[in-house]
């Protein structure tokens, strides 16, 4: 398998002196989906914002063999989709198409293309029904599922979501994570919502005070219930109910 | 707090609807400047009633265009108050020593008529369409992209600029915070003022990363499908004819 990201030694300090990252080092192969996990404050947002060079200051960055510098920069951008954690701030454009087509115009597709690629991108996310609405008068959950398509209509190799289901109702919640699992590309999800996690990700990364403290298998890290409670975070119950039933299974022995 | 939304109206079907956006507001420019430039009450009356008729032919209600341009009769007014007894001339009356000059009101009268012209013409001019067809018009009529942007992300944010505030009040009344005059309320308010500032400031940030990742430097294009047809130049040389026919009316009267 081939290695599309690769961090070696990156640190950051934001200009008021917090420390956010401390030394990270990772490789993430293609095609695979990794949850980031962490507390509040643990770097996860100040991580994913370094691979699409958004930050940079210290150590090494490289996305699909390129190194992430100024002349890679827009190279880098096409491979990497970024969907933020507030579709209000992903969402700028006045209509639901402008916004899908914002990145193909950039990356200079022909017209007739970008119309293509929107209405590609809208139909994966199921809301071709609203390409010539406001972007404003569109429901939360709507607008995370457009937030995700202007994304992807730019036919991203690296797909990033930070926080992707934070404030979603149920439903909805369960719409991304089916949309996200026929999603065959690489993913990098980052959040709380452990049991997103679990069920998207084989491989997850925990990250606290800005470095990476466990790497490894969703499950076996999640159900680590030491782990977690170091790390302010806990076992989801579906785990727990796992745990339980295997006590159970070994005491009728 | 009022909404400032000027296409409120623009899913409704008039003549005006479906007129091209460029056409229609190259056409409404040139009668907007005409009529600012008349000199001629008589002229200025016929304008202001050419205003009136295209106000009820483009459907829009009159209970709306007049709640929008209270601020803009209140100015009016002023004039009102101010001419008269500024400007020198023949005597309409005197109370004490006050007194009200005929020339001075005639030039009140004047500003009023053209004020309140231009003020309708605005509604069947971008009232008429949703906001960003204005938007992307102006950009097809070659007006600078930086000042497009501007307006464009103003007019996008002005509403979560609003939202925010809103929920800012509620949340200080929630902990029982009761405006009165006095300099707790002042404080309090400043603080929320600043808030807001602090907020609209991190808010841009995020806006410029989700812009800066998908490829954006600088410079914003938009894709404009609408094209001019014979209907719309019919419906322009129909205005601009207007236009002309209230300029040389001076002539007459
Ligand atoms: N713009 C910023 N300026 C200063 N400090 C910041 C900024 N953004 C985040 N931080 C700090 O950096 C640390 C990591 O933040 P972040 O990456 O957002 O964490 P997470 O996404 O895991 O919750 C936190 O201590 C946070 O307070
Ligand atoms: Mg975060």
């Amino acid at each position: 398998m081939r290695e599309v990201i690769k961090i070696t030694n990156l640190e950051y300090v934001y200009p008021d002196g917090t420390h956010a990252l401390r030394g990270i080092n990772l490789n993430i192969l293609e095609g695979e989906s990794v949850g980031l996990i962490g507390p509040n404050g643990a770097g996860k947002s100040t991580l994913l914002l370094h691979l699409n060079g958004i930050l940079r200051q210290k150590g090494r960055v490289e996305i699909d063999g390129l190194n992430l510098e100024e002349g890679n920069l827009d190279k880098i951008r096409n491979k990497v989709g970024f969907v933020f954690q507030d579709p209000q701030n992903q969402l700028f454009m006045p209509t639901v198409f402008d916004d899908v087509a914002f990145g193909p115009i950039n990356m200079k597709l022909a017209k007739e293309r970008v119309k293509e690629v929107v209405y590609e991108a809208l139909k994966e996310v199921d809301m071709l029904y609203s390409i010539k609405r406001v972007s404003h008068h569109l429901s939360f959950g709507e607008k995370k599922k457009i937030s995700i398509a202007t994304v992807l209509s730019m036919s991203p190799q690296i797909l990033i979501l930070d926080e992707p289901s934070a404030n979603l109702d149920p439903a909805a919640r369960r719409h991304l994570i089916d949309f996200l699992k026929r999603l065959s590309i690489t993913k990098i999800i980052a959040g709380h919502d452990l049991e997103l996690i679990l069920e998207l990700c084989e491989r997850s990364i925990l990250l606290d005070k800005g470095k990476v403290v466990a790497d490894g298998n969703t499950q076996i890290i999640l159900s680590d219930s030491l782990l977690m409670q170091e790390h302010n975070l806990e076992v989801p119950s579906c785990l727990k109910a796992d745990f339980q039933k295997k006590i159970e299974e070994r005491v009728s022995l | 707090m009022h909404l400032p939304e000027i296409d409120k109206y623009a899913h409704l079907k008039s003549i005006f609807h479906s007129w091209e956006p460029r056409a229609k507001l190259v056409s409404f420019l040139f009668l907007i400047i005409t009529i600012s430039l008349l000199h001629n009450l008589i002229s200025a009356c016929a304008g202001l009633v050419l205003a009136v008729v295209l106000v009820f032919l483009s459907g829009i209600p009159f209970r709306f265009v007049f709640k929008s341009l209270t601020w803009l009769f209140l100015f009016v007014l002023l004039f009102f108050v101010i001419m008269p007894l500024t400007v020198p001339g023949r005597i309409l009356f005197k109370v004490g020593f006050i007194t009200c000059s005929q020339e001075g009101f005639n030039i009140a009268l004047l500003i009023a008529l053209r004020a309140i012209s231009i003020g309708l013409l605005v509604f069947p001019m971008i009232g008429t369409m949703e906001f960003h067809k204005t938007l992307k018009a102006l950009s097809r009529l070659k007006i600078p992209n930086r000042l497009i942007q501007m307006i464009m992300f103003t007019y996008r944010y002005l509403f979560v600029f609003i939202e925010e505030y809103r929920r800012m009040t509620i949340a200080t009344q929630a902990r029982l915070f009761k405006r009165r005059t006095n300099l707790s309320t002042l404080r309090i308010t400043g603080n929320l003022i600043s808030m807001l500032f602090i907020r609209g400031f991190e808010r841009t940030q995020c806006i410029y990363d989700a812009m800066v990742s998908r490829g954006y430097k600088g410079n914003l294009e938009i894709i404009d499908e609408s094209k001019l047809c014979c209907k719309d130049f019919l419906k322009s040389s129909l205005i601009i004819m207007a236009a002309l026919l209230l300029n040389f009316s001076k002539f007459v009267f």
